[in-house]
């Protein structure tokens, strides 16, 4: 990896042992749009602000939550371009998983091999780390799972995490709401009143984006429509849980 | 405590700062805004219109040129240093020729857009390349979401967009477009041109000549990339003239 000019690390250790670079890289998570995920009974719910840059921007063209596999979903906060790196990766070796073993990836082992890879961009020569976390969502045999993934290569299972701008309000506030016998719809509202929390602005159906994945272990978007302002506001949330039972 | 700023390096490759910055990057688009140029695009109903000017008056003008046909259906809007603009427009006509090879069809817009947003995050990543200092627009019309105008950037960020604006004036240019843009109409073609043109003539507060100007189009009855000729930009900036 890298020209042979650079075949020598650029995160080294500081003489007080810390690796200066993960940090900063943190640092640049930190500044981003928050996100979060939250782990239900039966099924796990990941959202994130969707801030664009200006109202001139299609947001039709851009989705923050990607699927990597059809029961593992993902979003970010930090660096969009190194997300996408990630998640190309991610993909193809869950594919890589399926054509030698015919089943579908387990969770724990996608995002081994995902931290694996933001680990060498923390050693190898010539390149920095990834400025991004990841929060993995997914369903398979061992039920639910929400993991997190740092720049450092690190990773571990939440029952409720957040990242970004927002992070210490919206993990005070999910540690208050969190109960582990959640329902899914309850973990829905609750994802959503938490980014509510910090949001700056109208919150809408336009500015925000929801992953969800349930028992039929089919990770699915939340598509605009049923997100719509009115139910948002007024209901605070009550009239949207009957909006997305229905599909979910 | 560890050093804060990285060695000093953070400055001269592409390697985080203290504050989780890339500068090299950051430094990438003062140089897009550095050329002097200001570009702007417009999508519109059934079409996209993409503007730039030409600054220099005593360069031979056809030999100047910041819009680059991809393939005959896509075409790319350059703004910002012009030499790091061809080797990205060369390989994107490679890439846009295997495309159509491999698979068989025309490669879409967003996805060309993609493989240069993905291949600029490269740079930024990789310490032995510095990012382009090129801001692309590419433009065409996709079979199945219609006319669509999308923006790459050194960073590697890449959006879709209803107008855009790139260059040293891009912010006075999108305040501009904001507005015209609010209530998200859908331009006929000749608006589309007109929005185009009148925004770069209003962000730079002076009257064009048809040669002063480049101005590339795609429609949707007829999905070539094509640079318009002088006559008809003439055409164009008289209906905005008189209209005014």
């Amino acid at each position: 990896m890298g020209d042979s000019q650079y075949s020598f690390s650029l995160t080294t250790f500081s003489p007080s042992g810390k690796l200066v670079q993960i940090e900063h890289a943190l640092t640049a998570v930190g500044s981003g749009q928050t996100s979060l995920g939250i782990k239900a009974a039966n099924g796990v719910v990941i959202a994130t602000e969707k801030k664009l840059p200006s109202i001139l921007v299609d947001e039709t063209s851009v989705q923050k939550i990607q699927c990597l596999t059809p029961n593992i979903g993902v979003v970010y906060s930090g660096m969009g371009p190194d997300f996408r790196v990630l998640v190309r990766k991610s993909r193809k070796q869950a594919e890589q998983y399926h054509r030698l073993y015919k089943e579908p990836i387990p969770v724990t082992q996608l995002v081994r091999e995902t931290a694996a890879v933001m680990q060498e961009f923390t050693q190898s020569g010539g390149v920095r780390p990834f400025g991004v976390s990841l929060l993995v969502a997914g369903y398979d045999d061992n039920g639910p799972q929400l993991y997190q993934v740092d720049p450092s290569g690190s990773y571990f299972s939440w029952k409720a995490s957040a990242m970004g701008k927002n992070v210490s309000n919206a993990k005070t506030f999910l540690e208050k709401r969190y109960t582990d016998d959640m329902e899914l719809d309850d973990a829905v509202h609750t994802a959503i009143l938490t980014l509510k929390e910090g949001f700056e602005g109208q919150i809408s159906g336009k500015n925000i984006e929801i992953g969800i994945i349930g028992t039929d272990r089919k990770f699915r978007q939340a598509p605009a429509l049923t997100l719509s302002p009115f139910s948002l506001k007024l209901y605070g949330g009550v009239m949207l849980m009957r909006k997305m039972t229905f599909w979910l | 405590m560890s050093r804060g700023s990285g060695g000093g390096y953070d400055r001269h490759i592409t390697i985080f700062s203290p504050e989780g910055r890339l500068f090299q990057v950051e430094y990438a688009f003062k140089a897009v805004k550095a050329a002097g140029i200001t570009s702007i695009g417009v999508r519109g109903k059934d079409s996209v219109c993409v503007v730039t000017q030409k600054k220099d008056k005593l360069l031979d003008q056809t030999s100047v040129t910041h819009l680059f046909p991809i393939t005959k259906f896509l075409g790319l809007l350059a703004t910002g240093m012009t030499a790091d603009a061809r080797t990205l427009v060369q390989q994107a006509r490679n890439e846009a020729a295997e495309f159509r090879f491999r698979y068989g069809y025309e490669m879409p817009v967003d996805v060309l857009s993609k493989w240069i947003a993905d291949k600029s995050q490269v740079y930024t990543q990789h310490a032995y390349m510095r990012p382009l200092g090129v801001v692309a627009m590419v433009l065409g019309i996709d079979e199945e979401k219609g006319p669509q105008l999308y923006k790459c950037d050194p960073a590697g960020h890449f959006y879709g967009h209803k107008a855009t604006s790139a260059g040293s004036k891009e912010q006075e240019a999108i305040n501009f477009l904001e507005k015209k843009m609010k209530n998200d109409p859908a331009f006929t073609y000749e608006e589309t041109v007109q929005t185009a043109i009148s925004a770069l003539q209003s962000v730079l507060q002076e009257d064009f000549k048809a040669t002063e100007i480049e101005v590339g189009v795609v429609k949707a009855d007829n999905p070539v990339f094509r640079v318009m000729s002088t006559e008809e930009i003439d055409e164009h900036l008289t209906a905005i003239s008189e209209r005014d």
